[in-house]
């Protein structure tokens, strides 16, 4: 009789003083998927290390913003600059590159926390021991992990979006597809981390232990970085593919293909390799060989992408093209460009020669092999030797030589080369600029009250409401 | 007691230098309660871990129906509740027995009835992290109950609770198993167990020293008259 009632007269109970007020109770219609990403969702909302993090991210990129607008103001002609200087900025490179870099900063010292606490936390709660028992494959676990912490990048995102409403405001102008691009960089680099931070969460026993290894992955892209500065050739090539040379692509508004798929590949092989190891009852020399196998796999696609070239140049001021009437004279050039540079990789016009010319070149002419040549990495004792210092041109065997760096310099070799008449100059098409002379007026107040005070707020309410 | 649900053969672990389990071989009744007594560190935790497939066995196999069963053929039939764990320290108590019946496929028809069983009512609205061992141990039991897997393996069910609490949670225990759920429960205090179980597997060093009922055990060990604990000495 008893378990009759158990079982046919429960409603009063269930609705009763066994549930709390408001409490709907377990939804037998929602999917395993939907309660993990549900679960995820509340670790997130009841993790600390996300609150600082969007608590940080305010005044951040306050800072950043008003800096930012400070300068672009100066420039532009505010407080006596002369006006007109300003016409060569873009708000892209004098604004947004600057208060985006708050993300940059925030995804490599605090996501990685964020990220560790929500993969090693399972398995530090012993959680993960009963959600394996599910028998959700691990990619899925992963992917639903990395799923709700994108969606938390997101939102921690929003304190310099709002920069845009302000920098609109002020009577700023806004590009799209630049500030597209910049965004898409931001929300990239933060997936390398969360990707990151996971492969170390789940190799280690200890969330410190796979900090640590997060971290020193990401100082030793910066000294991938310095090497390949110092040592160019392949160290170089290596050092262009850093999360940090990533987002300064997208910073200048130039979407490569090949970053983009290379950073796609990374970000899903360190899931992977998370999810591999998060397979507590699989062996050991199990998961090593599929690690392995993975690595392989991993780094076929990466090098395989090395050999893809699309790019699309989103900013406004096309600063990553030579201008159109030039890109239409290259196109038209057919035979294979070699160029031999002897300049070392730590000769400023080296550095002037790859950033003005040779990579909008790479851009516009498909077949162009670019040879650096020196025996010294600063080239400091090589400036006497004969032949340092000189750009050689080699077009379908006719040979030419110079030494200018910049890009009309360049241009009118090949041209010369080439036999092609240089095309007119089209003022029109040149970028102006948008100058802007105005104080970041309301700014301090939004991002050192306004954002703070309201994710402090909010994490309050929400983590006392959860719990 | 029933069928043979389950046959355990041939079961080894090692952690590097150190035999954690040893070819052990068992089985297991449906409905049956089933106490594996051992000494602390006779390997308990590592054989009910590699029963559930989160850890890797070294060798071993698992049968039923005389079908092979590997670690994921296992999961619709048996379900591992850990000892020592605090899963989801900053959800609720509420929370936690709502994932486990969505996201684990428990029962929600025994949402009720196992809150009461466990005397959680007070407990909902707390986060799992604030509790105390005891009202760990028992959200945790709480969380094995809900589950919908035939067989049940508790890992010291009896952990951290007084001795009330340990007979009200014996009594909930066998209230569950009268209605066909397989428990198979490791507990280290040999009088809790002959309190609770209809059989017996005793490991010791990582070895079986003996399976079946207290009169079985004690033929084993020659001594008729003995109690359990007496068995378990002589035996191991």
């Amino acid at each position: 009789m008893a378990i009759w009632k158990r079982y046919f007269l429960r409603s009063r109970k269930e609705s009763g003083e066994l549930r709390a007020p408001g409490q709907a109770g377990a939804c037998p219609t929602k999917s395993p998927l939907l309660w993990l990403l549900e679960k995820e969702w509340r670790e997130l909302l009841v993790s600390r290390s996300w609150w600082v993090l969007l608590v940080v991210m305010g005044p951040l990129a306050g800072v950043s913003f008003i800096g930012a607008v400070k300068t672009y103001a100066e420039v532009s002609g505010l407080n006596g600059t002369s006006a007109g200087v300003g016409e060569a900025l873009a708000p892209l490179v004098g604004v947004w590159a600057p208060t985006f870099s708050a993300c940059e900063l925030v995804a490599v010292f605090l996501l990685p926390f964020v990220a560790i606490r929500m993969v090693a936390g399972d398995r530090q709660s012993g959680a993960l021991k009963l959600e394996m028992q599910q028998g959700l494959p691990p990619w899925v676990r992963m992917g639903a992990k990395a799923l709700v912490l994108l969606a938390g990048w997101l939102l921690a995102m929003l304190p310099p979006l709002s920069a845009l409403v302000l920098w609109k405001f002020y009577g700023g102008t806004l590009y799209p597809p630049e500030l597209a691009t910049l965004i898409a960089g931001h929300v990239l680099n933060a997936g390398l981390t969360i990707a990151l931070a996971a492969a170390m969460s789940s190799f280690t026993e200890h969330p410190s232990t796979a900090a640590i290894l997060t971290l020193s992955v990401t100082v030793g892209t910066w000294i991938l970085d310095i090497f390949g500065g110092v040592q160019g050739g392949i160290w170089e090539r290596a050092a262009g593919y850093i999360p940090a040379a990533l987002v300064s692509q997208f910073e200048h508004g130039l979407w490569r293909l090949d970053t983009t798929l290379i950073a796609l590949a990374l970000i899903a092989a360190g899931l992977l390799l998370a999810a591999i190891w998060m397979q507590l009852g699989v062996a050991v020399r199990r998961r090593a060989y599929e690690s392995l196998g993975l690595g392989v796999l991993a780094a076929a696609a990466i090098g395989a992408c090395t050999f893809i070239t699309p790019s699309w140049d989103n900013s406004e001021s096309r600063s990553n093209s030579f201008p159109e009437a030039d890109e239409r004279a290259l196109r038209r050039i057919h035979g294979p460009l070699r160029i031999d540079v002897h300049l070392a990789p730590e000769d400023g016009r080296r550095v002037e020669l790859e950033r003005q010319a040779l990579s909008k070149l790479r851009r516009a002419m498909p077949k162009v092999e670019v040879r650096y040549v020196s025996s010294t990495s600063i080239g400091l004792f090589e400036q006497t030797a004969a032949g340092y210092g000189e750009i050689w041109y080699d077009l379908g065997g006719r040979r030419s030589m110079s030494r200018v760096t910049t890009a009309e310099g360049v241009l009118e070799s090949i041209y010369s080369l080439a036999n092609v008449t240089p095309p007119a100059g089209n003022d029109a098409a040149v970028f102006r600029g948008h100058p802007l002379a105005v104080t970041a007026k309301g700014a301090g107040t939004l991002f050192y009250g306004v954002w703070p005070g309201l994710f402090l707020a909010m994490g309050i309410l929400v983590r006392r409401r959860l719990q | 007691m029933g069928f043979m649900l389950l046959e355990v053969a041939g079961f080894c672990k090692r952690f590097g230098r150190i035999t954690a389990l040893k070819d052990v071989g068992f089985h297991v009744e449906a409905g049956e309660v089933l106490g594996l007594i051992g000494p602390n560190g006779a390997g308990k935790s590592t054989l009910f871990e590699c029963l559930a497939g989160v850890l890797p066995a070294d060798s071993g196999a698992v049968r039923a129906g005389g079908a092979v069963l590997d670690e994921r053929a296992r999961r619709p039939l048996l379900f591992y509740v850990p000892d020592g764990i605090a899963p989801w320290p900053q959800q609720p108590v509420r929370w936690a027995l709502d994932y486990t019946i969505g996201f684990l496929g428990g029962r929600g028809d025994l949402r009720v009835e196992v809150i009461e069983q466990l005397a959680l009512e007070a407990l909902l609205p707390q986060t799992i992290g604030t509790l105390s061992k005891g009202q760990r141990k028992r959200v945790l039991l709480a969380i094995g109950l809900l589950t919908a897997q035939p067989a049940l393996l508790i890992d010291e069910p009896f952990d951290g609770l007084d001795l009330r609490q340990a007979r009200e949670i014996a009594a909930a225990l066998r209230t569950h198993a009268a209605r066909g759920r397989t428990l198979f429960l490791s507990i280290h205090q040999i009088g809790d167990a002959a309190r609770l179980c209809d059989r017996f597997v005793l490991l010791s060093g990582g070895r079986v020293c003996g399976e079946g009922t207290v009169a079985q055990l004690a033929a084993l060990a020659k001594r008729p008259d003995g109690d359990l604990e007496e068995v378990f000495l002589a035996l191991t």
